[in-house]
């Protein structure tokens, strides 16, 4: 179970404060996937890295007894002059997994990253692709409860994507996903439960279908007025 | 499958120092040649240049206490303080990537940094003093245990103090420029190079408010038997050592969130 409390949360621009949204409760039940969408900058990632304690509101809580994974795919937290092997070890070793435990871990994402011998080279001679896989794969690696997933699903080359998405159906048997995304089919696929994240908060409804009309409602439609895009781009700018 | 147990705070605590300690010391010794070799070689050589130059000029600082050994337990100390001073300004900003694992915040990357600099310090200590006494030179020791006080205090102080910059570094980025400014002044007034007993007395109120003073006086004390530390004060440093250590955790406490959050 994840719950939002009084969820207040706002940013700093030249303008004064930009409220992205606002007192905001909600209970997510066990066992629901949770699809986060709406335009750039409305505080999507935001609100995906407050659920999984990562940044922190302005006021109220996030209450859960659940493992939560870090955004998956993350590879800001890796160190250039590490080899990949000893980046994957130290984040292992956060989460408390040392030993022989550590060692399956580091074999399979070896295994998933597909990077071969470069896995005991240093990440800063990676190529971005690369960097991602092995982020990717070592995100997998680790067992959780809940995955946080911000937008990296379309990482790597079709291979690799292929094997991403089978790898999250495989994951999806035991645990839950926060995802996200802007690819509509990716999240009527993997989401149960859905959040548009617009100007004046959060919506959140009971199946993500009506999150993902509500989105495409400001969507200038092949074949119709344009006068639809209008407001919500100007809203955007504020 | 395995599976990440539930951990106990103290648990999660201790895995997340642990990895931080060991990634720390890959990063700064690993990618060099003769690897952790430099833990001590470079205090030592810090250590070294200063206090030949200062043996060179040839008068004895202290009598029956070889000059080396008079700028070692001065260096010593003081070395560690200002590594902590300069890293702890710089801990927020330069783990930035690392925030985003839940359980890492910054009294993580502060507090194994601290420990880090502690261990290199009295490692190197040791290890100067042992290879010193090869070559024949050496005092008589002291007393082990008043060492081990005035290195405890000192950890706590110099904790307190890594706890309360790294908010102040994160929170005012300017503040960080000042640090050299004011570490190097306070090079010349700790007494690395000279003992408060040559200072004449109505100067000393001028000098005996700073703790770092104490901190290398009750060392030389601890260290060498000849050296009677006259105005040293340990009571005062436990004091303040006390106070400062509550004073960064609390600071430290009241804007954590801010530092990682999002503004």
């Amino acid at each position: 179970m994840i719950e939002l409390r009084n969820l207040t949360k706002s940013y700093r621009t030249p303008h004064g404060r930009k409220v992205l949204f606002r007192d905001v409760s909600a209970v997510f039940p066990e066992n629901r996937n949770i699809g986060i969408l709406g335009r750039n900058g409305a505080g999507k990632s935001t609100l995906l890295r407050i659920m999984g304690g990562i940044d922190y509101p302005d006021a109220g809580r996030v209450i859960t007894d659940k493992r939560i994974s870090w955004p998956m795919g993350l590879s800001g937290g890796f160190q250039g002059s590490m080899t990949g092997r000893e980046n994957c070890a130290f984040v292992c070793g956060i989460h408390g997994i040392w030993g022989s435990a550590r060692r399956r871990v580091l074999d399979r994402v070896q295994d998933f990253a597909e990077i071969g011998d470069y896995f005991d080279a240093p990440v800063k001679s990676y190529s971005s692709g690369m960097r991602s896989r092995l982020a990717f794969g070592l995100s997998i690696a680790v067992d959780f409860d809940v995955y946080l997933v911000d937008e990296v699903m379309s990482v790597g080359d079709a291979h690799f994507k292929h094997k991403c998405e089978q790898v999250i159906a495989e994951k999806r048997k035991t645990s839950n996903f926060i995802i996200v995304a802007h690819a509509m089919p990716q999240l009527k696929k993997n989401c149960d439960v859905g959040i548009y994240v617009g100007d004046g908060g959060l919506k959140i409804f009971d199946t993500v279908e009506e999150a993902i009309a509500l989105y495409q409602q400001g969507l200038p439609k092949p074949k119709q007025k344009q006068q639809n895009n209008q407001r919500p781009a100007a809203a955007a700018n504020h | 499958m395995n599976s990440i147990t539930q951990r106990s705070p103290w648990q999660i605590q201790r895995d997340v120092v642990h990895a931080l300690l060991v990634r720390e010391m890959k990063t700064r010794f690993g990618k060099w040649r003769l690897g952790y070799a430099w833990v001590l070689l470079e205090p030592a050589m810090h250590i070294m240049v200063l206090a030949f130059i200062f043996s060179f000029m040839g008068r004895e600082f202290y009598p029956g206490i070889p000059t080396v050994l008079f700028m070692l337990g001065g260096i010593g100390p003081f070395l560690f303080f200002s590594h902590c001073f300069q890293k702890s300004l710089a801990a927020v900003e330069s783990n930035r990537g690392l925030f985003n694992y839940r359980q890492l915040r910054p009294f993580d990357a502060v507090i194994t940094r601290v420990l880090l600099e502690f261990s290199i310090y009295l490692f190197s200590m040791v290890a100067l003093l042992a290879i010193l006494a090869w070559f024949g030179v050496s005092a008589t020791f002291n007393d082990f245990l008043l060492l081990v006080a005035v290195n405890l205090l000192y950890l706590g102080f110099c904790l307190g103090l890594s706890l309360a910059l790294c908010v102040a570094g994160e929170k005012y980025p300017e503040a960080a420029k000042f640090g050299p400014m004011i570490v190097r002044p306070l090079y010349f007034m700790s007494g690395v190079f000279f003992s408060l007993e040559q200072i004449p007395e109505e100067y000393h109120p001028y000098l005996s408010w700073n703790p770092l003073l104490h901190v290398i006086e009750l060392t030389r004390e601890g260290l060498f038997a000849s050296y009677h530390g006259m105005f040293a004060n340990l009571p005062y440093l436990a004091f303040s050592s006390l106070a400062m250590l509550a004073f960064g955790l609390l600071v430290y406490r009241s804007q954590w969130r801010d530092l990682v959050r999002s503004r």
